[in-house]
C-alpha cells in the first residue's frame, strides 16, 4: 500500500462516486433510497446519518480487524453498527426533531442497510485503517449524491418545490402527487438505473474504441 | 489465547465499550429528547387552546388503559379548557388529533392534525388549516358530524374534504370517541375542576416560582 | 427486433415442453393469433368501431369536452408510440390500431372534466411505460390503458375523482360537480335508479357511464368473433353472483347485483379490458381463473375497500397473475406421458 498511497487512496474514495455507487450499481441501501427521498433535505439527512454510520463502523472495525475472531465477528460488528445507529438517532431527535420525525424508524434501520455490514464484510476487515476511511467517504458521499438527486426528482415533481421553497406556482404546474409515494420512488429509482446503465455502457463502448 | 476465551472476550468486549459509550451518550442527549418532545405537546395544546399559557397533566384510568387530559391554564392561572389526544384509523395509518374542548363541555375549542399517513394531496388535508379550523366552536352534543359538499347547516357540524371523505370521517370519528373518553373521565364539570386543583401545572417542574402561584 | 416471434415462442415454451412427431415442440403463445386473413389491424379497427357506440354516448352526455378528451387522448398515445419505436429503432407500427384503442379506452376512463395535460401525461405514460418498454404490442403484462389511468389516479387524485353532472357541461359556464353512483353508494348509502345506470346519464367516466352503449359494441365484438365469451361472462358473472351473495344476506345494506353491473367501470372493463388480447390468459381454465378472479376482487374492493370503484385494480392486479395462469394451466399434450416424479 505504502508505495503507491496517493493513487490507490484516491481511488477508494472516488469508486463510491460512480463505479460502485451504492443504490445503482451495487442496488443496495435501497429500502431508504425509496423510503425517505419524497425530499431532498430528507434525502441529505439520511445520506449523512449513513455516512456517519459507515464512517464510524469502517474506522472501527479495521482497527480492530486483527483482534477479533473470525467466528463470531458478524456479531462483534452487528454491535458496533447498532451502537453507531443508536447515536445518530439519538443525535438527529436531540438536534433536529422535524428531521428525526421525518424520516421517522428509517434512522433506527441503518442497521440493516446492507451498506454498512457490506463494506465492513468486503473491505474494512480486510484493508487498514487509512484506505477504510477514503471507502466509507466515498461510498458514503455516493449514497447521499444518489438519495439527494432522487429527492431533488421526487421533490420537483411531487411538490413544485425544492428545499421545501415553492419554486414552481401551481397554477403552471399540477404536481404529480405519484412521486411523493412509494410508486414514484420506484418509477425514479428505476428510471436512474437506467440512466446510468445508459451512461456506463455509453462509456465502456467509448473505451473499447479507444 | 484459546479461542472460545477469544471469542468470549472479543463479544465482551465490545459490548461493554458499546454499552458505556451509549449510556455516555443517552446521559446527555435524553433531557433534550424529553425537551423537544414536551415543547412539541405544549406547541399543540396552546393551538387548541389559543389562551392558554400553561397545562396541568390530568391522567385518569378508564378500565384498562389510561386516558391523559391536559388542563390550560390562562395568565392567571386559571383553567380554561381541557386538551386530549384523540388517535384512531385513517385512510392508511393512524391519525393523531389534539382536541380542545371548554369546560363547560359544549364546544371545541379547536384542533390539530399531530400525526397522519393519508394520501399526499388528498386526505392529508386534513392537516390544513383550513379543514382544521372548522372545528372551532363546534357543539359537542349530540356529537361531532360532517356533511358532503354544503355548507354546515348545524351547529355541530363540518364540511368534508371533497374527494376524502374516510380521511375526514376518521378525523370525526376518533374527536367524537375521545370526547366520549374525556367525559367518562370526568363526567361533570366539578369533577374536573376538582381534579385540575389536585396536580401542579407543567411549569411547576422548570421554574419553581410560578408553580406555587400556579398550584393554588 | 426482426425475430420478435422467435424471443415469444422461446419464452413461453418452458423446458418440460413435449416434442412432437418429427421434433416439433408444440407451443402455446399470447394472442393475438393469425388465422387465414386476419391480421392486427383488422382486429383492431373493429374493436375501434364497436367503441364508437360508447364514444357517441360520451359525447351525447359531456359534449365537446368528451371530443376533447379522446382526440387529446388518440394523438398523445400515438405520437408517444412513434417517437418510442423511431428512438428504439423497432419498425413503426403505429397504423396497427393498438395505439388508437388505447388512447379511446384511456380517454374513457377520465372524468369529462380532466385537464388536456393531464390526458397528455396519462397517454405518454400507458404507451411509453405500459407498453412500449415491456417490448411493444404482444409483450406488454398490463393493459397500457389501465396503467396510465391508474398512473393518473395516483397523481392527480383529486382531477381524476372530480365528477360533473350529465349533460350541464354544454349548457353552462360551470359544470354542476357531482358523485359517481359508486361514491354515492359507498359514502352515503343512496342507490341510483337502474334506468339511468343503463343508459348512461349518470356522473362518471366517460366511457363508462352508459351500460347500454358498450353493450352494443361488446356484443358486436362477440358477433365478429373476436371476444372470447368466458371473459366478460365470468367477470360479470362472477362480479353478480358474488354481489348477490351479500346483497341477499343484508339488502339494506348492500346494493344489488344489477347495480353492480350496471354502476361504474364494470361494462366496460367486462367487454374492453378484461378482454384484451395480450394481457388475458391463452388457456380456458386460465380464463375462467382470471375473469371470475376478477369480478370477486372488483365486487370486494367495492364493497370493502378504501375506494368506490375497483374494476381498474381488480384487471391490473389480475393481469399480473397471466404468465403464472398460462404456465400451468397448459393443456396436456395428447398422448404426452406425464413426467415421473422423481
Amino acid at each position: 500500500m505504502a508505495e503507491n498511497n496517493g493513487y490507490s487512496l484516491w481511488y477508494e474514495f472516488k469508486k463510491g462516486l460512480w463505479q460502485d455507487i451504492p443504490p445503482f450499481r451495487l442496488v443496495l441501501g435501497t429500502c431508504p433510497t425509496l423510503a425517505v427521498t419524497n425530499s431532498v433535505i430528507n434525502g441529505f439527512a439520511m445520506g449523512m446519518a449513513t455516512l456517519f454510520v459507515l464512517l464510524g463502523s469502517n474506522i472501527i472495525i479495521s482497527a480492530i480487524r486483527k483482534y477479533v475472531a473470525p467466528q463470531v465477528r458478524i456479531a462483534a460488528y452487528v454491535v458496533i453498527i447498532a451502537l453507531l445507529v443508536t447515536v445518530a438517532d439519538m443525535f438527529l431527535a436531540a438536534f433536529f426533531p422535524p428531521v428525526s420525525k421525518a424520516l421517522g424508524p428509517y434512522v433506527p434501520l441503518i442497521v440493516v442497510n446492507c451498506i454498512i455490514l457490506g463494506r465492513a464484510e468486503a473491505y474494512a476487515q480486510k484493508n487498514p485503517v487509512v484506505p477504510s476511511i477514503m471507502d466509507a467517504l466515498g461510498i458514503g458521499i455516493g449514497f447521499t449524491m444518489s438519495l439527494m438527486v432522487m429527492g431533488f426528482i421526487r421533490e420537483i415533481l411531487g411538490f413544485g418545490s425544492l428545499f421545501n421553497i415553492k419554486l414552481i406556482p401551481p397554477s403552471l404546474f399540477e404536481p404529480w402527487i405519484v412521486m411523493i409515494l412509494p410508486a414514484g420512488a420506484f418509477l425514479v429509482f428505476g428510471t436512474l438505473i437506467a440512466v446510468v446503465n445508459y451512461i456506463s455502457s455509453r462509456k465502456s463502448a467509448a473505451s473499447d474504441k479507444a | 489465547m484459546n479461542p472460545v476465551t477469544k471469542m468470549f472476550m472479543n463479544l465482551v468486549g465490545v459490548g461493554v465499550v458499546s454499552g458505556v459509550i451509549l449510556a455516555a451518550v443517552f446521559y446527555k442527549a435524553d433531557p433534550m429528547i424529553q425537551a423537544n418532545k414536551e415543547k412539541e405537546l405544549k406547541e399543540a395544546i396552546f393551538v387548541v387552546l389559543p389562551e392558554a399559557r400553561d397545562y396541568k397533566i390530568l391522567k385518569k384510568s378508564l378500565g384498562q388503559e389510561e386516558f391523559t387530559m391536559y388542563a390550560g391554564l390562562n395568565e392567571a392561572g386559571e383553567p380554561i379548557g381541557l386538551a386530549f389526544k384523540a388517535d384512531g384509523g385513517g385512510f392508511q395509518g393512524n391519525i393523531g388529533v389534539m382536541v380542545g374542548l371548554d369546560l363547560d363541555y359544549l364546544k371545541l375549542k379547536g384542533i390539530r392534525i399531530l400525526d397522519q399517513l393519508e394520501t399526499p394531496g388528498l386526505g392529508n388535508r386534513i392537516a390544513n388549516p383550513e379543514f382544521e379550523d372548522q372545528f372551532k366552536g363546534i357543539e359537542i352534543k349530540p356529537k361531532v358530524e360532517y356533511i358532503k359538499n354544503r355548507k354546515p347547516e348545524k351547529p355541530n357540524q363540518i364540511q368534508s374534504i371533497t374527494g376524502a371523505t374516510i380521511s375526514s370521517d376518521a378525523v370525526v370519528k376518533n374527536i367524537n370517541n375521545a370526547i366520549e373518553k374525556a367525559l367518562k373521565s370526568f363526567p361533570t364539570k366539578e369533577d374536573l375542576l376538582a381534579a385540575e386543583k389536585a396536580v401542579k401545572p407543567a411549569s411547576a417542574t422548570v421554574k419553581a416560582k410560578e408553580a406555587t402561584d400556579g398550584g393554588k | 427486433m426482426e425475430d420478435k416471434t422467435n424471443d415469444k415462442t422461446e419464452v413461453k415454451s418452458a423446458p418440460e415442453a413435449p416434442a412432437g412427431p418429427g421434433g416439433a415442440r408444440l407451443f402455446v403463445t399470447s394472442s393475438p393469433h393469425f388465422l387465414n386473413n386476419e391480421s392486427v389491424p383488422k382486429i383492431m379497427h373493429t374493436v375501434v368501431l364497436a367503441l364508437f357506440p360508447a364514444m357517441a354516448a360520451s359525447v351525447y352526455f359531456f359534449g365537446f369536452r368528451a371530443l376533447l378528451l379522446y382526440a387529446i387522448c388518440i394523438g398523445a398515445c400515438l405520437l408517444t408510440e412513434y417517437a418510442f419505436q423511431k428512438y428504439m429503432k423497432r419498425p413503426i407500427k403505429i397504423y396497427d390500431g393498438s395505439a388508437i384503442i388505447t388512447g379511446i379506452l384511456l380517454a374513457m376512463t377520465l372524468p369529462p372534466g380532466f385537464p388536456v395535460f393531464g390526458a397528455i401525461l396519462g397517454s405518454v405514460f400507458a404507451i411509453g411505460v405500459g407498453k412500449q418498454l415491456f417490448g411493444g404490442l404482444g409483450f406488454n403484462i398490463f393493459n397500457p390503458a389501465l396503467l396510465g389511468r391508474a398512473f393518473l389516479m395516483a397523481t392527480y387524485p383529486v382531477l381524476t375523482t372530480t365528477w360533473v353532472e350529465p349533460r350541464t357541461v354544454q349548457k353552462a359556464v360551470d359544470a354542476v360537480s357531482a358523485a359517481t353512483p359508486l361514491a354515492l353508494m359507498k359514502f352515503e348509502g343512496k342507490l341510483t335508479p337502474i334506468l339511468d345506470l343503463f343508459t348512461g346519464n349518470v356522473a362518471g367516466s366517460l366511457g363508462e357511464t352508459s351500460a347500454i352503449a358498450i353493450l352494443i359494441g361488446g356484443l358486436f365484438l362477440r358477433y365478429k368473433g373476436y371476444v372470447n365469451w368466458k371473459l366478460p361472462l365470468g367477470y360479470l358473472g362472477s362480479m353478480a353472483i358474488f354481489s348477490g351473495i351479500f346483497w341477499l344476506i343484508d339488502p339494506s345494506k348492500y346494493p344489488d347485483p344489477l347495480f353492480h353491473l350496471f354502476a361504474g367501470g364494470a361494462m366496460l372493463g367486462a367487454w374492453f379490458m378484461v378482454t384484451d388480447m395480450v394481457t388475458s390468459p391463452t388457456t380456458d381454465i386460465g380464463q375462467w381463473i382470471f375473469a371470475i378472479t376478477g369480478g370477486i376482487m372488483a365486487v370486494v374492493i367495492r364493497l370493502f375497500g378504501g375506494l368506490p370503484e375497483g374494476v381498474m385494480y381488480s384487471i391490473l392486479f389480475m393481469n399480473a397473475f397471466v404468465p403464472l395462469l398460462n404456465k400451468h394451466t397448459r393443456p396436456r399434450v395428447f398422448g404426452a406421458i406425464k413426467a415421473k416424479a422423481e
